[in-house]
């Protein structure tokens, strides 16, 4: 291409000056053949464009696939201090090809036979000659495994990686975290909440942070799970929770769940205690029902005197009091003893309109707003709420709530009078503090410290103190609906009582009597050592400094408790 | 002629220069580009192993499995509310150097030689003039051993100023007991570093400050 072109379309016309046809006839062909030839160029200008083109943008031909960033497959979950609580890992997935196979079927069945010894040689046999193209024969194979089958060297054994769930933690906090099915869908907990965040490409690199702390909720897991134990106890939950955010910083339910294999797991280990569970939970209301009391006037002291005979009859039924006072009795005295004939007549004098007011505005009645699917429906009197039930209700029968909700409840009533919704997410700046409204009156929730310290002091919860911490609390014993002989006790405790600032509740479902407790099965015996124990070890890592010196203002409670009542 | 007809060629072959220039510097940077994806890559390739031993490690070291070597093995408890310090000022009540109630105590000083013209003193210890009217002057006699009362053991402190010829008896009488004679000799080799610490009389002998202060705060411990 010798630059003939401008030669041909317009330099030396005085050769091309012929006559006639021939002239048109070249006339033609030149513009036919400079048609041709924009074409042509056009071409090579196209390509050599596009070759420029690849040459600075493009790929080049020895790119690997490119692994630009690390995007899990399915995003994190972690604790608030940042500690994973469930990854995405690949895992190995040996896998079988029936039509692939070259060797001796027999004899890779009894390899196989010997290295996954959960099917017999005539299953795997049977699977070789099924004819079909694929079969599943490990998912999440350990690479000792790996290795020995890659070592039979058969091609019809195929070895994959495949992201899998993993629960590095494993069974701690499995209720809250939840787990995934074979393909990775969350079925439960913040798995099922959080699924299509944790799923979606464009939100997945972000893990999803829990309120949960690891070191707090193991420290409860423990201490549960040996009470759980030492008492023969069908289940138990416990929770602990910040009063003034409401981020649950520790939550479990009892037996333990491992959502590695969440499969494997009983219909009771999956339950969730803690929320899905409603249970009447008895005296641990007692201190609600003063609260309202006092919030609405009807107590004007904790000196008021109510009349407490040994049993009351009320349409019908009776109610009765494991430390019959016999007696007029104060406030102080009838929340020390946890009187039920006592917190009966305070209820009756509230009112069922206010009594269920406060509840409603308590979030009792509901269910409650944490950021999971397993949530229980409360269960409350209705529309049949007459005398006898705002009475039960005082004490806390013929209501069931889930332990989530009493940690609630006692995190409104020492917080300073404010209900704030739990929550399982980290409060900072992408999840502000829930915005509360106002229960008790700020007064209330001072003069209730005094008040539920004195129980721990000198009632019924002597073995919930940890020395130092200044625990405050109510224990509860219910008789079970079903089966008046099983007990449900619970205890319901705030730290540091001088500055309220910390909530756990634990329960106990159907806790039989020891030699060490004498037999005895109420929430003081079982419930109330487990919450001590428990806040001994969390309240230094949450910073709460032991001090033997500092206590509530007992002087406000001491002298309404008459002193001979003292054992 | 020359020039003119060559022109062209000389333009193709400039324009050509250029173009095959232009792609060098195009190549040159696509392959640095490479390099740079491999190393991204790599990165990332670390990072993900270093995610993955970081599960691993987690795996293995979970809380439950720490908690279970803990029970079994470790067997550490929460600290008592006792054993957490206000601050500096706790701390340095714990090394403080001995409690006062030594100085209350019945002393009995020191016992000479046969010759030596004072069998005991009483009192508070303090310190003895140097007459430099004998042998031995009161220094070199001059021992100390004190009783610590408090209440859970009577232990019986004593310091020695080493001089084998001395014989040495420290006899203590808290609260009219029957007088109990230790061969202070025994009692040293019994309990060789424990120093009566008074802080006001400055012993004759050197008294281990430092071994008496780690030992006191040991305790206090």
């Amino acid at each position: 291409m010798n630059a003939p072109t401008p030669a041909l379309v317009a330099a030396r016309p005085e050769r091309l000056r012929l006559v006639g046809q021939r002239r048109q006839i070249l006339a033609m062909m030149h513009q036919r053949l400079m048609l041709g030839m924009l074409v042509y160029v056009g071409i090579i200008a196209l390509i050599v464009a596009r070759i420029l083109y690849l040459a600075v943008f493009g790929d080049h031909a020895g790119r690997q696939g490119a692994i630009t960033s690390l995007i899990p497959e399915r995003g994190d979950i972690l604790d608030r201090d940042g500690q994973p609580l469930a990854r995405t890992i690949d895992a190995w997935t040996i896998g079988l090809h029936p039509n692939k196979l070259i060797g001796d079927k027999l004899e890779i069945a009894r390899a196989l036979t010997r290295l996954m010894p959960e099917r017999d040689e005539a299953a795997y046999f049977a699977m070789m000659r099924s004819g079909k193209n694929f079969f599943y024969l490990r998912r999440r194979a350990s690479p000792a495994l790996v290795e020995a089958v890659n070592a039979l060297g058969e091609p019809g054994l195929s070895l994959d990686r495949e992201p899998d769930r993993l629960y590095p933690q494993t069974s701690l906090a499995a209720h809250v975290i939840g787990y995934t099915d074979v393909d990775g869908n969350g079925v439960a907990g913040i798995e099922r909440t959080y699924d299509k965040q944790l799923a979606t490409a464009a939100t997945r690199n972000l893990p999803v942070q829990l309120s949960i702390s690891s070191r707090i909720q193991q420290a409860l897991e423990h201490e549960l799970l040996a009470a759980m134990t030492t008492y023969s106890a069908i289940g138990a939950a416990g929770i602990v929770m910040d009063i003034h955010t409401g981020e649950v910083l520790a939550m479990t339910s009892l037996p333990q769940l491992n959502p590695n294999a969440a499969g494997q797991g009983s219909p009771e280990a999956r339950f969730n205690r803690a929320t899905l569970g409603v249970y009447e939970l008895g005296s641990t209301f007692k201190p609600f029902t003063v609260a309202m009391a006092m919030d609405s006037g009807t107590i004007k002291s904790f000196g008021q005197m109510y009349n407490c005979p040994k049993s009351l009859s009320v349409g019908g039924r009776t109610i009765g009091d494991t430390h019959p006072f016999g007696r007029a009795c104060s406030v102080a005295e009838i929340m020390k003893e946890s009187s039920n004939i006592g917190t009966a007549q305070i209820a009756d004098q509230l009112g069922t309109a206010r009594q269920r007011d406060f509840l409603k505005k308590m979030g009792f009645l509901d269910r409650s707003p944490i950021e999971l699917s397993e949530k229980g429906r409360t269960l409350s009197p209705g529309a049949n709420w007459n005398q006898v039930e705002r009475m039960t209700v005082g004490f806390g029968h013929g209501i069931a709530v889930s332990p989530l909700h009493l940690a609630t409840g006692y995190a409104t009533l020492f917080n300073g009078g404010v209900y704030r919704a739990p929550t399982l997410l980290k409060v900072g700046r992408d999840h502000p503090v829930a915005k509360g409204h106002r229960v008790f009156s700020e007064d209330t929730s001072y003069k209730m410290r005094a008040l539920l310290r004195l129980v721990v002091t000198h009632g019924t919860g002597k073995k919930a103190d940890a020395p130092g911490y200044r625990v405050g609390g109510k224990t509860g014993s219910a008789e079970k609906y079903h089966n008046k002989s099983l007990l449900v006790t619970s205890f319901a405790g705030v730290f540091p009582m001088d500055e309220p600032r910390y909530v756990i509740v634990v329960m106990l479902d159907e806790p039989k009597g020891t030699a060490e407790t004498y037999g005895f099965r109420t929430a003081g015996w079982n419930v109330a050592p487990v919450v001590s124990k428990t806040i001994s070890r969390i309240a230094p890592m949450l910073g709460v400094r032991p001090d033997k010196a500092r206590e509530p203002n007992l002087a406000e409670v001491l002298r309404f408790v008459r002193e001979d009542l003292e054992q | 002629m020359s020039g003119s007809s060559f022109r062209s060629v000389f333009m193709v072959a400039s324009c050509a220069g250029a173009a095959l220039g232009c792609y060098l510097v195009s190549l040159r940077v696509a392959s640095e580009r490479a390099a740079l994806e491999e190393v991204e890559t790599e990165i990332v390739m670390a990072q993900r192993d270093i995610r993955l031993l970081q599960t691993e490690i987690g795996t293995r070291g979970r809380l439950a499995q720490l908690e279970r070597w803990n029970v079994k093995v470790l067997a550490l408890s929460a600290p008592a509310a006792d054993q957490f310090l206000e601050g500096g000022f706790a701390l340095a009540r714990l090394t403080r150097p001995a409690p006062q109630d030594q100085l209350e105590a019945p002393v009995v000083l020191a016992a000479a030689p046969a010759d030596a013209p004072k069998p005991t003193v009483q009192g508070a210890p303090q310190r003895q003039a140097d007459n430099g009217d004998e042998g031995v002057s009161a220094r070199d006699l001059l021992n100390v051993a004190s009783l610590r009362t408090s209440p859970p053991s009577n232990r019986v402190t004593a310091n020695l100023t080493a001089r084998p010829a001395t014989t040495v008896t420290a006899d203590l009488k808290p609260k009219a007991a029957p007088p109990r004679k230790l061969a202070a000799n025994d009692l040293a080799a019994a309990k060789p570093a424990r120093p009566a610490a008074d802080p006001l009389a400055p012993l004759p002998t050197p008294a281990k400050p430092t071994t008496a202060t780690a030992k006191e705060s040991g305790k206090a411990r």
